[in-house]
């Protein structure tokens, strides 16, 4: 009983000392506009007046409106000082901002009068507010294990940062999203499943699979219409273009690919322990089982986050006039194409993980198996 | 290549999975028409909330009753995925509404697109992104809640036996299990969506500060968080509602129905229990 009180005693004190630190990095980043050496202003005073009317393609009436906005400086030699900023936004806001009381702004400021213009919102606070309200939960609920998640997301992205700059300087990208691949899925596994068998049946299965997932993806490529790459989004040096995506898509499937992987590992693993004596046939009907379970739902995650986020521009162009065939072909090929490969490597996740998890971790059964052979 | 990749994946399905497969191909078509739907009922004017909360509930209800059966346990999963819903849309909605998420980001800005889209569309696009990022989460939610609540089951008819306390934590032990692999899966379908963005970054050679205040960076990351965070709440509170669910009624469940009608009576039995178990 003691014992008890006293683990939820070092919980309760674990979970304020979380919000503690929680709240102290919110209040930090809300005022840390010392730290930058751009302009930082934060708006007291909006008076909002109306300007104009615009026609739209489809006799829409656009209400544009012009805004008087005062604000003071947060920092710099001119801390303290008042300024009068303008501008102007729209009802729909696609191509503008409207800015509001309390917010903070970054500003270039005309020091003879006493008037800036605003260079775009200070978002540091909101991705600290989400990022913090993640870690928070994934801590407090999961304890040492959250811990374990986080740490792998955070060395995942500085090796993905690391492998970034080298390609930056110069080196093939190909070549280096094939060591990535390999350092992300070691790792990941290793975090995920720790040092087992289990773990090693999962990992052999996540690189058979996207090595699979590869081929299909070039022969498909090189048989069909070429891709307009120029479509995409955030074009940056055409020369690049198709090995980039190519990069991308294999790192999205490969995040599915470990997860089907480890599941089916972990399952395989979990069957063996409780019945070391298990025969082959059961087993694979087991690994079915699982496989179908996963499937449909993990097809429907991808889809569901891929293309979420092509949405609002895909209401902005259907308003725009395009056509659905249009769409599908030019404006969101690349997200479909995600997807599809994404629940490809899925699929082929199940079949792959299966026959290396019952190959290394059933050892027994396929002995037996080969002698009665 | 569309169409070929999607005879591969069709193929792959049903020669992997059989009549499951072919199931959840089927309810994958279902999928992409809601979400055709949802996307040309804003367009039209329709308001982009409502549009998306209506497209949200027929999600919810094929995903679960018609692939996983009307049962105790996905009545359980259901009430959770909306109770996440309606409360990441209230708590995150006005964080991103003042962060300014919509509309073209500093990039697009100055691509070609944006010059020939006209930009007066009388639609609200703070709310259309609102209603995006929502929807996109309501995918690994409802994975998730479906994985912790049918193990609840799972472990309640092997040993029914157990209190309302012991099937929680059995629930949360399940939830700790699949959280883990499902923020990868999520991770790495954002770090691969956002590759070209990163180079982009690069080539540029932004600031730091320039990137951390952007709106680009802050559209893509805004719904990977939101997504892991909603798996994050929804374990407990699939955990507490299943548990509570197979618990408060000893005797036969009704179906349908009447079941709401049950929940409601079980309301303040209810709470007392979520009180027993937080204590």
């Amino acid at each position: 009983m003691a014992d008890e009180r006293k683990r939820k005693l070092s919980k309760k004190i674990k979970a304020v000392g979380l919000l503690l630190v929680f709240t102290v990095v919110l209040v930090f980043v809300s005022r840390d506009a010392f730290l930058y050496s751009d302009t930082v202003a934060k708006v007291t005073f909006v008076r909002n007046t109306f300007s104009h009317e615009e026609e739209g393609p489809n006799e829409e009436t656009e209400k544009y409106y012009q805004q008087e906005i005062r604000a003071i400086i947060l920092n710099g030699t001119q801390k303290g000082k008042e300024i009068v900023l303008s501008n102007m936004y729209s009802t729909s806001g696609i191509n503008d901002e409207r800015y509001r009381k309390g917010e903070q702004l970054f500003i270039a400021v005309d020091n003879r009068e006493e008037s800036g213009v605003i260079e775009g919102k200070k978002r540091d606070i909101y991705l600290a507010v989400l990022i913090g309200v993640f870690s928070f939960l994934l801590l407090f609920l999961n304890e040492w294990q959250g811990g374990i998640i986080l740490l792998s997301l955070i060395l995942n992205m500085a090796i993905f940062l690391a492998a970034l700059w080298s390609y930056g300087r110069g080196n093939n990208l190909i070549m280096l999203a094939n060591i990535l691949m390999l350092i992300f899925s070691v790792l990941t596994l290793l975090f995920a499943g720790g040092f087992h068998k289990k773990t090693l049946a999962a990992i052999i299965a996540t690189v058979l699979t996207t090595l699979l997932c590869y081929g299909i993806y070039e022969i498909v490529l090189h048989t069909s219409a070429r891709l307009p790459y120029e479509m995409m989004d955030y074009v940056v040096n055409p020369a690049d273009l198709s090995d980039l995506f190519l990069t991308g898509v294999l790192m999205g499937s490969l995040g599915a690919v470990m997860d089907v992987s480890i599941s089916i590992a972990a399952g395989v693993s979990e069957i063996v322990k409780q019945t070391p004596d298990v025969k082959l046939k059961a087993l694979i009907q087991s690994v079915r089982e699982m496989g179908y379970d996963i499937m449909g739902t993990m097809i429907n995650v991808l889809f569901f986050t891929y293309i979420s986020g092509a949405i609002p521009m895909m209401v902005v162009k259907i308003k725009n006039g395009y056509t659905l065939y249009h769409l599908i072909h030019f404006q969101i090929v690349f997200e479909i194409i995600r997807f599809l490969m994404g629940a490809v490597g899925i699929v082929l996740a199940i079949p792959v993980s299966g026959a290396c998890a019952v190959l290394l971790l059933h050892t027994a059964g396929i002995k037996k198996w080969r002698r009665a052979k | 290549m569309i169409l070929v990749l999607l005879g591969i994946l069709f193929g792959l399905m049903v020669l992997i999975g059989g009549n499951r497969g072919l199931d959840s191909f089927f309810a994958l078509v279902r999928t992409v028409i809601a979400f055709g739907i949802d996307i040309y009922l804003m367009a039209w004017g329709f308001p982009p909330i409502p549009a998306t909360f209506l497209i949200s509930i027929f999600l919810v209800v094929t995903v679960l009753y018609i692939q996983n059966g009307r049962n105790r346990k996905m009545h359980a999963a259901a009430i959770s995925v909306v109770l996440v819903l309606l409360f990441i849309f209230f708590t995150a909605g006005p964080l991103l509404w003042s962060a300014g998420i919509s509309g073209y980001n500093e990039i697009e800005q100055y691509e070609e697109i944006s010059m020939y889209l006209s930009a007066d569309l009388d639609i609200s696009m703070s709310a259309i992104s609102l209603a995006a990022i929502v929807l996109g989460l309501l995918g690994a939610i409802m994975d998730t809640a479906v994985a912790v609540t049918t193990a609840v089951n799972e472990v309640y008819v092997n040993k029914p036996e157990l209190t309302g306390k012991q099937l929680f934590l059995s629930g949360m032990s399940v939830g700790k299990d699949i959280l883990g692999t499902t923020v990868n899966t999520l991770f790495f379908a954002g770090l691969g969506e956002s590759i070209m963005l990163a180079v982009l970054f690069m080539r540029n050679e932004d600031t730091l500060v320039a990137i951390l205040n952007s709106k680009a960076l802050f559209q893509e990351l805004s719904g990977l968080l939101l997504g892991a965070t909603g798996c994050l709440l929804i374990i407990p509170l699939s955990s507490l509602v299943c548990a509570g669910f197979l618990t408060l009624s000893k005797e036969k469940m009704p179906e349908d129905k009447q079941l709401l009608q049950k929940c409601y009576k079980n309301y303040k039995k209810f709470l007392k229990f979520v009180k027993n178990v937080l204590k």
